[in-house]
């Protein structure tokens, strides 16, 4: 009994000596890799950054004010700022303008540089419409400036081809009277080109989503504020 | 039992020379790590005589014109305040958006054409200790200048496109779904300027673990990205590449609008 007993002990002597030769060297070289990593990813970049560079202690030195030079270059310095928040300035027209936010679906309506009307919009839906024949189109509003190019009452809609593609429909002839669609347009539109319109909406519930094909959708009462507001050649800046 | 000492003996020696590679092991690894430490600690150096070759107030040899003044600190303002202008006015020249990024009044504005359209609170702003320790002038005037994106990282799609296949027939046709506006994105993004300086911005609000969780594994992500282009060149002994960053946290909304509205190669100047 007492010999198997020792036998047990031996055994079980032998099995931890053998799980702590393979645990060991596993455990220590998993510390050195973590170490290694941390070392690569944060402790080099974290001492590359004590490289403080040699800094240049700004003073002001009333000698220096003082000389003819330091003063010509400060009024000629001065001039130059002037001149160009004069200019930079002018940028910012005392014309209406409307900006309207892609992301958060949002318009701001500007009139001699005040915000005086704020709301809703919908703009392109990033839909990519895939037909046969490799045909196909990408549904997003354009970004940067625009101009006003036109504005019209009761406007009507001339369907592009893609509005019957993504319907299933077959594409009839330039023309035909099933290209012009009557009332979804709103009481008025106004072009900035390339077939882009700010236009009224019968889905009004969408407004504030990213839902259009690239035009931009507004709400009876905000339509009718910009129509009123901007003029043929009026800014309009999208992001 | 001679055998048996043999046996022995030969396991103490094989040992002995298993030891002796792992010291050799980790001595080389060892001088790798202080190699290339060493040529990570000269790269900081190596940008900054980049940027002050561009712009320093020495040019192609020679002083340039009031440079003499630039340790006075309202010469220094005003030369800072004009390259700003000068840089803002360019990028209004194009039709396009650009943003500008104001650290003296913690501001993050989109601009085109010369027109605010949106502007971000800037909550949080970390820079390297180059771009703040380093001469007023040299890195005020780097900064101010205008910075074209060369490369982006993002959490969130710069445009979110969905594919759909035009129906058949109006058998196929389905009305399209109400899109999912809901906003559970965490938006982190880095932008990569031309100058080499990189400019994170980060969501302001990570109290949800998920976008702790996601800042944690892009931030992570980005600099495994970045210690294996160091280690490369610093196995062909080429000092490696040092980006010095901006790290700006903004109101996530504000971050993503950020992003979505710059063009790929849009521009960015700072003002500090």
């Amino acid at each position: 009994m007492t010999s198997f007993l020792n036998n047990i002990n031996l055994m079980e002597e032998i099995l931890k000596n053998r799980i702590l030769r393979i645990a060991m060297p596993v455990g220590a070289s998993l510390l050195a890799l973590l170490f290694l990593f941390a070392f690569l990813i944060y402790i080099v970049p974290g001492i590359q950054e004590l490289e403080a560079g040699r800094g240049t202690k700004l003073v002001s030195n009333p000698e220096l004010t003082a000389d003819p030079g330091y003063k010509k270059q400060i009024s000629s310095l001065s001039k130059d700022i002037q001149r160009l928040s004069k200019k930079y300035a002018s940028y910012t027209s005392g014309q209406s303008y409307v900006v309207i936010n892609t992301t958060d679906n949002r318009f701001y309506l500007y009139r001699n540089k005040k915000l005086i009307r704020e709301g809703f919009c919908s703009s392109g839906s990033y839909t990519m419409l895939m037909a046969e024949g490799e045909r196909k189109w990408i549904f997003k509003t354009p970004k940067g400036r625009y101009r006003i190019q036109g504005k019209t009452t009761s406007p009507v809609w001339r369907k592009p081809d893609w509005a019957f593609v993504e319907e299933g429909l077959p594409i009839p002839p330039a023309g035909h009277p099933s290209r012009w669609e009557y009332g979804v347009l709103g009481d008025y539109a106004l072009s900035i080109g390339d077939g882009y319109l700010i236009h009224g909406t019968l889905y009004k519930r969408f407004l504030g989503m990213p839902v259009t094909h690239g035009c931009i959708r507004l709400n009876d009462e905000d339509l009718e504020a910009i129509y009123n507001t901007l003029s043929v050649g009026s800014r309009v800046y999208i992001f | 039992m001679e055998q048996n000492e043999n046996t022995t003996g030969n396991g103490t020696l094989k040992e002995k020379a298993r030891n002796m590679n792992l010291i050799i092991a980790a001595g080389v690894v060892a001088a790798f790590l202080v190699y290339y430490t060493v040529m990570s600690l000269i790269a900081p150096s190596r940008k900054l005589n980049e940027i002050r070759a561009g712009f320093g107030t020495e040019q192609e040899g020679e002083m340039i014109p009031g440079s003499e003044y630039f340790t006075d600190s309202a010469f220094v303002e005003m030369m800072i305040r004009k390259t700003f202008l000068q840089s803002r006015i360019s990028m209004a020249e194009t039709d396009s958006v650009y943003i500008t990024l104001n650290l003296a009044d913690s501001t993050a504005n989109l601009e085109i054409s010369g027109v605010a359209v949106h502007t971000a609170k800037i909550s949080s702003l970390k820079m390297s200790r180059i771009l703040r320790r380093e001469n007023d002038v040299v890195i005020s005037s780097m900064l101010a200048s205008p910075m074209t994106i060369v490369k982006d990282y993002a959490t969130i799609r710069k445009e979110p496109l969905m594919v759909k296949i035009a129906p058949k027939d109006t058998s196929e046709f389905k009305p399209d779904v109400i899109p999912d506006t809901s906003d559970y994105e965490p938006v982190n993004y880095i932008l990569e300027m031309d100058s080499g300086i990189r400019i994170f911005v980060y969501q302001e609000t990570d109290t949800i673990a998920k976008d702790r969780n996601s800042l944690f594994y892009f931030d992570l992500r980005d600099r495994m990205k970045s210690v294996t282009g160091s280690l490369w060149r610093t196995l062909r002994f080429k000092v490696p590449e040092y980006h010095p960053f901006i790290k700006i946290r903004v109101p996530k909304s504000d971050a993503k609008v950020i992003y979505r509205a710059v063009p790929r190669n849009g521009q960015i100047a700072v003002y500090r």
